[in-house]
């Protein structure tokens, strides 16, 4: 019997392959016709570690890991064990690995799964000749999982093309050679894991942090100034080149302390600017934070959350920065924060990111994670875009001293660029009179604060606030990466007959109130569910009286995923 | 981006000093070097003949950090020790634009020690003009990198103890193309040192000796101790080096003149955001 699913990983020590035959697997069911995603593991040595890669495909979107896989791959043992966890099996799983390659390691085998035997190298070649030729056992799983699957050896092909591209000739003929003698070992394996048919459409292949990146650059941002940090780093590797190519520039700054200050400079000069981040490297950026809100200067700021305090798991996900993000600084420092709900939504949130610090000139955050940063995953992508805003640089009133900082009706007041004659203006950080010299008045330090929250009071998000899905007396509010375990846990108690509604949101700070309200109507069950320790989303909403104090809180550290089994046996 | 600019800014009417005061009282204490310095400082751009809206200072914390906000020029006064990195980001999406790093030697050698390295390194075409009164004024006399090893203050009875560092050998080893030293007590001299310093390609590092009368009122003898310099400025690192190294501190002047193009504004290939998303679709 054909199924709507199939969930595999290959897993192996760094450096032998496994992100690759991930990513084969991936786009050769992308090319096939079917949604597909793959996150993946690292441990924290860069080679020699433990790494996989966990794939699904799917006939219908997917937005969150499996209970349990189905396929564990194992390219070797080495290592593997440490990922036990992280990786359900049960007595359902299969498990393909070379007998060469030693035995199973006991955390494995206590899964119960099947293990059957994948002689994954050609038995002919001497251990001098695997050395020197390579193995290329990555991609002969690959395209033996590939066969059960249902693919074919075309969309196996053209996938290993577009992975392996900038490759020699020499190394594409082997692992093509490699390819067909997988599929055929594949196939002749007895297993029934077919997929039923899938649609083809006109998809694409991305991950979080591609998502962002390109979100950004729809909205305009020409200057990026970052400091390398796990899991943040493809998402600037990815848009160095982009940017230039665009006119913009990127500078790796001596520290994120420079980091943020350039965004600040470039912003300042009238660039839209950006700096991108994690938890380490935000902490250090919080000072210039608190100085974009009182100087009024946009700046969007992009957090892939990991695992902390401190140092944490550098390349493991979590959901613990909702606390700096939407407090971090002294003083009373409005700014607005932002949480994609889903990888596809990553480009347009950061899009519109961009757009509320150009027209409100605050500082935006943009809390993703590595689970979405790191995660490759096919979507249809979204022809509606965000609308434009910009900033105003213009309608000032001209003759008297310019006033930057003009207590009036409208909070967001005009800031022209450097070098428009009769404007001068300097961007101040003390607290600070309308024309922006410093001040240490009451008044003044007043009528400021005022201003900066009124900016915000006044921001009118409209559909943007998050978004509701389903039907229900039940109501799980969730946001980023926890969105997609959520709904797929209420997918299936809705089918079991018992409807779940999800709230995701989008707009963490300011909180839309009435959007909220409205999206909670009728609602006789509350769960707040977030991915860290002290239930800081929850806590959030119950400090600003936004759920009732009934409501409960599911919050556990990360960086396992949340399973949707887990999220349903809390709910149902 | 610089359709802001008229196009004829270099044809205005022969500029005054009193052009680039925004009138505004500084807070600094009578008698503080600043003031000699603010004063070179509108000459210098006076002379210069780029008008106030094309200039932008930045600067940090501290008495000298003040200094933008009594210009009539664009500023931007950010948080303690961060100056150069704003002025970075600032003059490289805006080339066109006179970018003026402004600060006192707590701000630039001390909390901003890093992003000082830095930018000498990465040779962005600017001025840091760090006004050294080897003292933290702001916050009532605590010494500062540069302070001499016996000056005794409150937070360190009998002297720091530390040997002070040599921000222009630092600012030649770090990669500065232009370095000299200037005093606020001799305004015309430090005006020539400023346009000098403004028209170098590349990083120009102009340490200006400005003594802070209330908490080091010894610094009231720098106007007997200062002198031209005797040598004349290196061309190499490891001369000027040596040179700067064997000084006393009080020689006025060029001390090291490079030759490093500033960091050049990469050429952008004219594509549009839809060749851009093409890599994520998927297949044929």
């Amino acid at each position: 019997m054909a199924r709507e699913s199939l969930s595999v990983v290959f897993a192996g020590s760094g450096g032998s392959g496994a992100m690759t035959a991930g990513n084969v697997f991936l786009r050769a069911a992308a090319n096939a016709g079917y949604y597909g995603l793959m996150s993946q593991l690292f441990g924290p040595q860069v080679r020699g570690g433990e790494s996989a890669a966990l794939v699904q495909i799917s006939t219908i979107p997917i937005e969150a890991q499996p209970d349990c896989f189905d396929i564990f791959v194992a390219l070797d043992w080495d290592k593997v064990e440490q990922f036990a966890v992280e990786i359900p099996l049960d007595e359902n799983s299969v498990i393909l690995a070379d007998k060469e390659a030693g035995a199973m390691p006991p955390s494995i085998a206590k899964s119960k799964a099947r293990e059957i035997d994948l002689p994954m190298s050609d038995p002919d070649l001497t251990r001098l000749e695997k050395a020197l030729r390579g193995r290329h056992i990555n991609i002969f799983a690959a395209a033996a999982v590939a066969a059960l699957a249902g693919l074919s050896e075309w969309n196996v092909g053209s996938a290993l093309q577009a992975v392996m591209g900038d490759k020699s000739n020499e190394v594409i003929k082997a692992n093509a050679a490699a390819a067909a003698s997988g599929a055929m070992a594949g196939k002749k394996l007895g297993l029934d894991f077919k997929l039923d048919r899938a649609r083809k459409a006109d998809r694409w292949l991305i991950t979080g942090n591609e998502a962002i990146g390109l979100g950004a650059l729809r909205g305009g941002v020409r200057f990026v100034g970052c400091y390398p940090i796990t899991p943040a780093t493809d998402l600037v590797e990815w848009l160095a080149p982009e940017l230039q190519k665009l006119g913009g520039r990127l500078v790796l700054a001596e520290d994120e302390l420079a980091a943020i200050n350039m965004v600040l400079g470039s912003s300042y000069g009238g660039t839209p600017s950006m700096t991108v981040t994690s938890g380490p490297g935000f902490s250090l950026m919080i000072e210039t934070l608190g100085l974009a809100v009182a100087a009024e200067i946009p700046a969007v700021v992009v957090d892939v959350m990991r695992a902390g305090p401190s140092t944490g798991i550098a390349s493991k996900t979590e959901q613990s920065d909702i606390n700096i993000a939407i407090h971090g600084t002294h003083g009373d420092a409005p700014r607005v924060v932002l949480a994609p709900t889903s990888i596809a939504d990553c480009i347009s949130t950061a899009e519109s990111a961009v757009y509320i610090a150009e027209s409100l000139q605050v500082p935006v955050i943009v809390l993703s994670d590595q689970a979405f940063g790191q995660t490759r995953v096919v979507i249809d992508p979204d022809s509606k875009r965000p609308k434009p805003m910009r900033r105003r640089i213009n309608g000032a009133p001209s003759g008297a001293q310019f006033k930057r900082y003009a207590i009036g009706f409208d909070p967001v007041t005009p800031m022209p660029l450097p070098g428009t004659p009769g404007y001068q203006w300097v961007a101040e950080g003390l607290t600070h009179s309308e024309i922006g010299l410093p001040a240490s008045g009451a008044g003044a330090h007043v009528a400021q604060i005022n201003k900066r929250a009124k900016k915000l009071q006044r921001f009118e998000p409209g559909d943007f606030w998050g978004e509701s899905w389903g039907e229900g007396d039940t109501v799980v509010i969730a946001f980023g990466s926890t969105i997609g375990p959520a709904r797929e846990a209420a997918r299936r108690l809705t089918a079991a007959g018992h409807p779940v509604r999800i709230v995701g949101l989008r707009l963490l700070a300011p909180l839309p109130f009435t959007a909220l309200a409205s999206a909670l109507d009728g609602a006789r069950r509350i769960i707040v569910i977030e991915q860290n320790h002290s239930a800081q989303l929850y806590h959030y909403l119950l400090g600003q009286k936004a759920i009732p104090v009934s409501a409960e809180s599911v919050a556990r550290p990360g960086p396992l995923p949340f399973r949707s089994s887990e999220i349903a046996s809390y709910v149902a | 981006m610089s359709d802001t600019l008229a196009s004829e800014t270099h044809c205005v009417k022969a500029m005054a000093a009193k052009d680039f005061s925004s009138g505004a009282h500084p807070i600094w204490c009578p008698g503080c070097g600043d003031y000699g310095v603010l004063s070179a400082l509108e000459r210098a751009l006076a002379a210069h003949g780029r008008p106030p809206h094309e200039v932008v200072l930045v600067s940090g914390i501290g008495c000298s950090s003040r200094l933008p906000a009594y210009t009539s020029c664009y500023g931007f006064h950010g948080v303690h020790g961060r100056a150069l990195a704003v002025a970075t980001g600032l003059k490289l999406t805006r080339p066109e634009l006179e970018v003026i790093t402004i600060g006192g030697d707590g701000d630039g050698y001390s909390i901003g020690g890093n992003h000082f390295i830095h930018a000498c390194r990465r040779n962005v075409d600017m001025l840091y003009l760090v006004m050294d009164n080897r003292v933290y004024g702001m916050t009532k006399g605590q010494p500062s990198p540069t302070t001499e090893p016996d000056w005794d203050s409150d937070i360190a009875p009998g002297g720091i103890g530390l040997r002070p560092f040599n921000p222009l050998a630092l600012a030649i080893a770090a990669g500065a193309n232009f370095v000299a030293r200037g005093f606020a007590g001799d305004p015309q001299g430090l005006a020539d040192l400023i346009i000098e310093g403004i028209g170098w390609p590349g990083f120009s590092f102009l340490e200006v000796l400005s003594p802070c009368v209330t908490f080091r009122p010894e610094q009231r003898e720098w106007k007997h101790m200062v002198r031209p310099a005797i040598m004349t400025a290196a061309t190499d690192r490891a001369t000027a080096t040596a040179q700067v190294l064997a000084e006393d501190g009080f020689n006025l002047g060029v001390l090291y003149r490079g030759e490093r193009a500033p960091v050049a504004t990469p050429a952008s290939t004219k594509i549009t955001l839809a060749d851009i998303e093409r890599q994520f679709a998927i297949g044929v």
